[in-house]
C-alpha cells in the first residue's frame, strides 16, 4: 500500500499548536458553523476496535427504528478494489475503504472524478467491473442494504403527476419503517402544499420533497448526490441543519456527494476525495488534518525544513495562483515539526486542493478508513487487548 | 419564510398518510407496490377501462339494431333464402367494427406496453422506485402483473360481447367467413392472448431501448410484423379436409359443409389414384368439350375435390393459436423480469 509508510502520522505527531482546528476553519465564516452535536462522539482514531469485540456481527445487526449509536468500528460501507468500467473508459478504479458507521462523511471530487459512479455502485444502481463491496454489512441490493438504505440521485427524480401528498405516500407505501412525521415536517417548513403537484412546484421545492422522502425512509445509511445544487443559500443552510440534526439523532451514516467542498465542510467528519477514477484521501477530518500542516514560508526568509515531511504541495505568494489563501508549503507530516516558524493545520480546503492539484502525490487513507477483514484486524488488535 | 426549527422527533409510528381520506378518489383500495402502479398508470387504466365500455355499449346497440331487424325477417318467413342484400348494411357495420377491433393489441401494445417501463426509465422514476425498500422485481411484477390482468379482462370483454354480436349471423351470411381476420382474431381466446403477446413485446422493447417514443415506433414495427407473420400462418393451423366428387372431370362439385371455408387453390380434379391436378389441367381444351373430356380421360380423372377448413376446427385453431401467442408472451415477460432484475438502470 503506497501509504504505508504514513499510514500513523495522524497518531504519532503532536497535535499542531493550533489547538481545537476545527474551530478554526469556522470561525473565519462566523455565523455559519452549524451546531455539531456529535463531535464529542469522535472516537479516538482507530484502534478502538479491540473494546467491541462484537463488531463483526455488523450483517445480523438490526438496530430499532428510534435513536441508537453504532459502535465504533462497524463499517457503512467496505469496498475492496473496487472498480466500474464503462465503454469510455474506467471510470473508478482499484477503490479500496471503508466508512464507519455514524459518521457524516462528504463525497468531494471535481465533476467526473467518479462520485456517481461510486453512489450507483453502493446503491446497486451500477454493478462493480472488479472487487468487492459491502453495504452495512451486506451486499448492495440486498434486502437488507436496500431496506436501510436511502438515495437522493443528482436529477431527484420524482413523479411529476403526483402530488405532494401522493409523493409522501408512495414512501409510506414502499418503506416499513417510513416516518410520516419527519417527511411531513420537512415539507412543510418549506411551505410546500401538501396538494400541489410535483410539475407545478420549483426546483427547490422538489429538491425539499426529494429530501422529505429520502428522511421519512429512516435510513441508516443515507446517500446524497449533489444534494444542494439547487438550492438558495437559505435552504441549503436549513436542509443541512436538517440532515445534520437527523444524523444525530438516530446515528445515521451519511454520505453526501458534492464538488463544492464549502457545500459540505461545516457538517462532515469524515472525507473520502476522488479524482481521477482513483481515491486521493479517506478518513476523518480531524485525523486528516492533524496528519498535514501548511509551514509558513515567510518572504525572503530560508525555507522551512521540509526533511522528514513529503512535500503536498507549495502555496506561491497570495494572488499568485488567482485565488486567495495562505501562503506556505503544505506538507503530510512526518514526524513532529522541527521547523521553529508559524506551522498550522490547514484548512479542509487547503488540503483538497492540494490533493487535487498534485495527482503525483500517493494518496492518503487514514486508518480508520482501510478496508480490512474485520477477523484480521481483531486478530491483530488481541495483544494489545490482552496487555491492556 | 422557512423555519429552521423542525419537529424532528419521531413521530407516533403508522400515521396514516392523508391523503388517503382527504382526496380519495374512486378508484380501487390498494397498498404497496400496487398502489404505486395504479396511481401512476391511473389516467391509462381508467381511459383503457372506459374505452372498453364505450365500446360494450355499442356493441350491444348495434347488435340491438341488427336483431330488431333479424327478427322481423324471421318473422316474414323467408329464413331459408339466406339474408336480403338490405340486410347488407348490418353486416358491414359487424365487419368494420370487428376491423377496428382487431387493432386493439397494437394500440395496447404501443400506448400501454411501451412507455410502461421506458417512461420510468426516461423520466428517473425507475431510480426513485428503486432506491426505496421494495425489490425492482417485486414492482416489476406488479406493474406488469396489474396492467396486463386489466388488458386481459378488457380484451376478454369485448371478446366476448363482439362473439354475442356475430353469433346469431354465423352461417346465414356468406360474406362473413370465420376464417377472416375479423372474427378468428376476434372471438374467443384470440384476442385476449393478442393483446397480451403485443403488450409484453412493447414493454420488452421499452425496456431495452429506454425512451418512450422510440420504444412506441419500434413497437408498432415489431407489432406490425408480428401481424404478418400471424396472418400468414394462423389457418396452417388448422387440419385441412378434402371433398370430394366421383362423377368425372366434368361433374359439378363437391358441396362443402355449412360455414366450411374453401381454401387452396380453386377445385381440383381428382384422378384414380387420389392424386389432386390443379384446375389449369386441360385449360387449352376447355373450349372443346370433347377434346376436354378426353384431355381428362388421358390423365385419369374420375372426379372434383375441394380442400375446405371446417368450422368445427375453428375452436381448435384458435386454442392453439392462442397458446402459441401465450407461449411466446411468457418467454418475452421471463426476459423482461431477467434483464430488469439484472441491468434495469
Amino acid at each position: 500500500m503506497v501509504t504505508a509508510h504514513h499510514g500513523s502520522a495522524g497518531r504519532r505527531t503532536p497535535r499542531p499548536a493550533a489547538g481545537p482546528s476545527a474551530s478554526t476553519a469556522a470561525a473565519r465564516t462566523s455565523g455559519s458553523r452549524l451546531h455539531r452535536p456529535r463531535a464529542a462522539r469522535f472516537p479516538p482514531p482507530a484502534r478502538s476496535y479491540a473494546q467491541e469485540p462484537h463488531v463483526n456481527h455488523s450483517a445480523t445487526h438490526h438496530p430499532g427504528p428510534a435513536g441508537y449509536a453504532h459502535p465504533a468500528g462497524t463499517s457503512a460501507i467496505e469496498a475492496h478494489g473496487l472498480g466500474k468500467k464503462y465503454r469510455r473508459g474506467w471510470a473508478l478504479r482499484e477503490v479500496s475503504f471503508r466508512l464507519p458507521a455514524g459518521r457524516v462523511c462528504g463525497l468531494v471530487g471535481p465533476n467526473g472524478a467518479g462520485k456517481s459512479t461510486l453512489m450507483g455502485l453502493v446503491t446497486h444502481m451500477v454493478q462493480p467491473t472488479t472487487g468487492a463491496l459491502r453495504v452495512l454489512g451486506e451486499a448492495p441490493g440486498s434486502q437488507g442494504a436496500v431496506r436501510r438504505t436511502a438515495f437522493l440521485s443528482q436529477e431527484k427524480p420524482l413523479f411529476r403527476r403526483f402530488t405532494v401528498a401522493d409523493t409522501l405516500r408512495l414512501g409510506h407505501e414502499l418503506n416499513p419503517r417510513w416516518d410520516q412525521g419527519v417527511a411531513e415536517g420537512i415539507v412543510s417548513a418549506g411551505q410546500v402544499p401538501l396538494t400541489a403537484r410535483i410539475g407545478t412546484l420549483s426546483g427547490g421545492q422538489r429538491t425539499r420533497v426529494a429530501f422529505a422522502l429520502a428522511f421519512g425512509k429512516r435510513p441508516d445509511l443515507l446517500i446524497l448526490d449533489e444534494p444542494m445544487s439547487d438550492l438558495d443559500p437559505l435552504v441549503r443552510r436549513e436542509l443541512m441543519e436538517t440532515l445534520t440534526a437527523e444524523a444525530a439523532q438516530h446515528g445515521t451514516t451519511v454520505l453526501v456527494s458534492s464538488h463544492m467542498l464549502a457545500e459540505l465542510q461545516y457538517i462532515c467528519d469524515y472525507l473520502l476525495v476522488v479524482a481521477d477514477g482513483g481515491l486521493r484521501l479517506a478518513g476523518e477530518v480531524e485525523e486528516l488534518r492533524a496528519a498535514h500542516a501548511l509551514l509558513a514560508a515567510p518572504d525572503g526568509g530560508p525555507p522551512p525544513h521540509l526533511a522528514p515531511h513529503r512535500v503536498i504541495e507549495s502555496r506561491g505568494a497570495v494572488g499568485a495562483r488567482g485565488e486567495e489563501g495562505r501562503t506556505g508549503v503544505l506538507v503530510r507530516l512526518g514526524g513532529p515539526v522541527e521547523y521553529g516558524g508559524p506551522a498550522a493545520p490547514p484548512t479542509l480546503e487547503e488540503l483538497l486542493l492540494g490533493y487535487l492539484r498534485s495527482p503525483d502525490v500517493p494518496a492518503l487513507i487514514a486508518p480508520s478508513a482501510r478496508p480490512g477483514d474485520i477477523h484480521d484486524i481483531l486478530t491483530r488488535d488481541q495483544p494489545e487487548t490482552v496487555t491492556a | 419564510m422557512t423555519t429552521p426549527t423542525l419537529d424532528l422527533t419521531p413521530s407516533a409510528p403508522a400515521v396514516p398518510p392523508r391523503e388517503g381520506r382527504a382526496s380519495r378518489r374512486f378508484g380501487p383500495r390498494l397498498s404497496g407496490t400496487a398502489w404505486l402502479v395504479w396511481r401512476q398508470h391511473r389516467a391509462a387504466y381508467w381511459t383503457l377501462i372506459g374505452l372498453t365500455l364505450v365500446g360494450v355499449v355499442a356493441m350491444v346497440w348495434l347488435r340491438g339494431q341488427m336483431m330488431d331487424q333479424l327478427n322481423a325477417l324471421d318473422a316474414s318467413g323467408r329464413k331459408s333464402d339466406g339474408l336480403p342484400p338490405d340486410f347488407e348494411k348490418y353486416t358491414n357495420r359487424l365487419f368494420t367494427f370487428g376491423s377496428f377491433l382487431g387493432y386493439v393489441p397494437v394500440l395496447l401494445g404501443v400506448f400501454l406496453g411501451a412507455p410502461l417501463i421506458a417512461g420510468d426509465l426516461e423520466s428517473g422514476t425507475a431510480k426513485l422506485v428503486t432506491s426505496q425498500s421494495v425489490s425492482r422485481l417485486r414492482w416489476l411484477t406488479t406493474k406488469l402483473a396489474m396492467t396486463a390482468g386489466l388488458i386481459a379482462l378488457c380484451t376478454a370483454v369485448l371478446g366476448a360481447v363482439f362473439t354475442w354480436w356475430w353469433s346469431p349471423l354465423r352461417g346465414r351470411a356468406d360474406t362473413l367467413e370465420w376464417t377472416s381476420s375479423v372474427f378468428f382474431d376476434g372471438t374467443g381466446p384470440v384476442p385476449v392472448a393478442y393483446a397480451l403477446l403485443t403488450f409484453s413485446v412493447g414493454v420488452a422493447v421499452g425496456m431495452v431501448l429506454r425512451r418512450t417514443l422510440v420504444s412506441m415506433v419500434v413497437t408498432l414495427g415489431v407489432v406490425g410484423a408480428l401481424s404478418v407473420v400471424w396472418d400468414r400462418f394462423r389457418l396452417d393451423l388448422g387440419n385441412v379436409m378434402t371433398a370430394t366428387t366421383r362423377g368425372g372431370g366434368d361433374g359439378g362439385l363437391p358441396t362443402l359443409p355449412d360455414q366450411a371455408v374453401q381454401q387452396g387453390q380453386g377445385a381440383y380434379f381428382l384422378t384414380s389414384s387420389g392424386q389432386k391436378l390443379d384446375w389449369m389441367t386441360c385449360l387449352a381444351q376447355q373450349e372443346h368439350t370433347k377434346a376436354h373430356t378426353a384431355c381428362l380421360e388421358s390423365k385419369d380423372v374420375i372426379g372434383r375435390a375441394v380442400d375446405y377448413l371446417p368450422v368445427s376446427q375453428m375452436h381448435t385453431m384458435q386454442w392453439l393459436g392462442a397458446g402459441l401467442m401465450l407461449a411466446v408472451t411468457a418467454a418475452v415477460v421471463v426476459f423482461v423480469l431477467t434483464w430488469g432484475r439484472g441491468r434495469l438502470l
